[in-house]
């Protein structure tokens, strides 16, 4: 194609373009129904690639991953689900960060509220030190709820996923209670911590002499999950604490460890380390 | 964190008695920060024994002394004691099975192999112990595709079906075998097994030829053609099963071989008379049959799949997260009484009821298998609890409970608070139990995280 061809063609774009359009899409009519929700789609179950060589045997592949693989394509890009459903996983992720605990999951279950010196999310987000401190008031809460020296807490913290909470924690926790009665170990009362880090153990720790405590914590939202809770632990734990002291128990969802099984372990675990009188890297 | 676990496998064929030794390499291959998970992931052979013809004092009878003296040799070449032995499977398969003195061989052989190897027969596990020796299942898994695996051994043949997942289908079982009959060196027959009434058989004494046993030979190919789908079931079929065919995958399977006969189609210029039976006729016509025409493997061990499968796919482990206490291992023979999905989801009362009644047919302590739930509840793990401890409160011990979902430790610390400190308790999860299987539980392994397990079938029917 020459240089003069090149220019004609663009000319003639031009005036296409100067045109009115004749055929405009009519305006889509609102009927009233909501459109199909997105994120039900389970993923692994469907391989999206138009006239695959062997579909099945990709789809069992894919049953292994939340990655999301054989999607298809159009040219070099996504086709609009795939787009649209990243998008979607995408918010989930962020809504989790961004929205708190509903106040009934707390107020219902008889968990005691307390709130780290964190103001809102923004804060909370921003200001890691804060979130692992508690003020006068929150702090006289702590010390009445728990009382002094206790053996072992169990607390409840939403961290990045509040999700991950409401999802998990209520069958987690009533699995380690249960599997600490096994070996004689009754828990007082769980608190309920707003704007919780992982630190705000340690000042708990400090406020009470806890030998060990247990945080439940909802862990970073990722795109396959936003369910997913871990649970730290730490034998006697004070503000400063290296991090190798603590034991972690990550992946508690639906798809990975389920909430009760872990609950087991956990317990199993914390009666282990108030025998060995150590946790983290101490704990052999 | 990685450790290992001898087994040994023993298999007491029609023909032969082999005995292997491996390592099963056990390793946490969860992801740090997770709760471990331990899998087997190596199956290391460590010994393979020569292989011997099958002691026999007379055609009914197996020759124990013979039998036992072979093993006891096969122990020191291997240069291992009874003592080290944690887990493995005695088979005795084929025609052996049905001898006279098989259940006292098997019990005596058993105790003289080691604390914890199992004794098991029955065609279903032989089957499936075989087709996994040969690697049937993970061709299946590999290449996506249904493969029904066939170990041809000395009298039968045993089939399994696995789908393009490697998961067991089914099984089953035909009398078509190499040693159906026997010559002697001149060539004239010594042997006729009574399967083979109302065939072309020849009789005892007549000195056949290759040629004048192809009516015969026939028979055999077209009763296994029709085992495997490539002909339509008739009378021929029903003949030879000893239990029953396998039910026929939706697309045309690939075929596998194993057995002595698999061995005799890689090897198709051996004299025909050499092992003085069927076997290398049997192989030939085979090959030549529409059962080589299609898609088919040879196993990647053919003579040696069925003691392979026993000494190092006999044993599972069970998931890491599991309960146990006051129990000394290992326990052997434990019956199963199964709990359906629809009886394991009644209310508890209803619930404990149930498995009484169950429990009460064993004059034994039985084990309890049953799915469980999929991410559960702490609502499920109670009434499930509930119902169990009311169903075993007045029974025997150990009450033994075997989940597949992963929930046997909230499970088992339930069942705990219900029982008490003192009861002697076993709930394991991460295992499906067909109904009417026996287990074996060894000794934990993996800091105490998971027990190694074999499940059973029947050994005498």
């Amino acid at each position: 194609m020459d240089k003069q061809e090149l220019k004609q063609m663009v000319a003639q774009l031009l005036r296409e373009l100067e045109q009115p359009v004749e055929n405009a899409p009519a305006q889509p009519r609102d009927s009233g129904e909501s459109l199909p929700d997105l994120t039900k789609l389970d993923l692994r179950q469907e391989y999206l690639v138009e006239h695959s060589e062997n579909g099945d045997a990709f789809l069992r592949l894919k049953r292994k991953t939340p990655a999301r693989l054989g999607l298809g394509r159009c040219g070099a890009r996504y086709k609009t689900l795939s787009m649209l459903r990243f998008r979607a996983d995408h918010a989930a992720a962020q809504d989790s960060v961004f929205s708190l605990v509903e106040p009934s999951f707390y107020q219902n279950h008889d968990l005691p509220f307390v709130q780290t010196m964190c103001k809102d999310k923004d804060q909370y987000l921003t200001r890691p030190d804060l979130g692992r401190k508690f003020d006068e008031k929150n702090q006289a809460v702590i010390r009445q709820v728990c009382g002094q020296n206790p053996r072992a807490l169990l607390v409840i913290g939403d961290g990045l996923s509040s999700n991950a909470i409401t999802a998990n924690a209520l069958d987690c926790a009533a699995a380690i209670r249960q599997g600490l009665k096994a070996y004689g170990i009754e828990l007082g009362k769980s608190l309920f911590i707003q704007y919780a880090r992982v630190g705000a153990m340690d000042h708990i720790g400090q406020l009470t002499g806890a030998e060990l405590i247990c945080m439940l914590v909802g862990e970073r939202p990722g795109l396959a999950t936003s369910e997913s809770m871990s649970a730290y632990l730490t034998y006697k734990p004070y503000p400063g604490i290296p991090e190798s002291k603590r034991t972690v128990v990550s992946n508690i969802h639906r798809q990975g460890t389920p909430a009760v099984e872990a609950g087991a372990h956990i317990a199993d675990l914390m009666h282990t380390m108030l025998e060995k009188k150590a946790s983290g890297i101490d704990l052999r | 964190m990685s450790e290992a676990i001898l087994s040994v496998g023993i298999d007491l064929g029609t023909t032969t008695t082999q005995m292997i030794v491996s390592r099963l390499q056990v390793e946490n291959t969860a992801a740090p920060f997770t709760i471990p998970k331990m899998e087997i992931r190596e199956r290391e052979i460590r010994y393979r024994s020569p292989i011997h013809f099958t002691p026999l004092l007379s055609a009914d009878t197996l020759d124990a002394e013979a039998i036992g003296q072979l093993i006891r040799s096969e122990y020191d070449q291997a240069g291992i004691t009874p003592q080290q032995v944690q887990t493995g499977a005695v088979i005795i398969t084929g025609e052996t099975a049905r001898k006279e003195n098989a259940r006292q061989v098997l019990k005596a052989l058993s105790e003289l192999a080691g604390d914890f190897v199992v004794a098991t027969a029955g065609p279903a596990l032989e089957s499936v112990l075989a087709a996994k020796g040969a690697g049937a299942d993970q061709y299946a898994k590999s290449h996506g595709r249904y493969v029904l695996h066939l170990d041809i051994g000395g009298g039968t043949s045993n089939l399994a079906l696995f789908d393009p997942e490697g998961h067991l289908a089914d099984t089953g079982c035909l009398n078509v075998g190499g040693r159906l009959l026997k010559f002697d060196r001149s060539g004239a027959v010594t042997y006729v097994s009574p399967v083979l009434a109302g065939t072309h058989a020849p009789s005892l004494g007549d000195v056949p030829t290759p040629e004048s046993l192809e009516p015969l030979l026939d028979v055999l190919i077209q009763a296994l053609e029709e085992a495997v789908g490539l002909r339509p079931p008739t009378a021929c079929l029903r003949q030879f099963l000893t239990d029953k065919a396998v039910s026929l995958p939706p697309q045309a399977p690939v075929l596998s071989f194993s057995g002595g006969v698999a061995d005799c189609m890689a090897n198709p210029d051996t004299p025909w008379l050499q092992y003085g039976d069927l076997g290398v006729l049997l192989g030939r016509a085979i090959r030549r049959s529409s059962l080589c025409r299609g898609s088919y493997v040879l196993g990647k061990e053919t003579i040696r799949a069925t003691v392979i499968g026993a000494g190092s796919h006999a044993t599972e482990l069970s998931g890491s997260t599991i309960a146990y206490g006051g129990v000394s291992f290992p326990l052997q023979n434990l019956p199963v009484a199964s709990l359906s999905d629809r009886e394991a989801a009644y209310p508890a009362p209803q619930l404990g009821e149930t498995i009484r009644n169950k429990l009460a047919l064993f004059d034994e302590p039985a084990a309890l298998a049953l799915r469980g739930v999929e991410n559960p509840s702490y609502t499920d793990v109670t009434r499930l609890a509930d119902g169990i401890a009311a169903g075993v409160a007045s029974g025997r011990q150990p009450v033994v409970v075997v989940l597949e979902q992963d929930m046997g430790k909230a499970l088992g610390q339930a069942l705990r608070l219900r029982l008490g400190p003192q009861a002697r308790l076993v709930c394991l999860d991460g295992l499906h139990i067909p109904e009417g299987s026996y287990l074996d539980i060894a000794a934990p392994i993996g800091n105490g995280s998971a027990l190694p397990v074999v499940v059973k079938t029947l050994a005498f029917q």
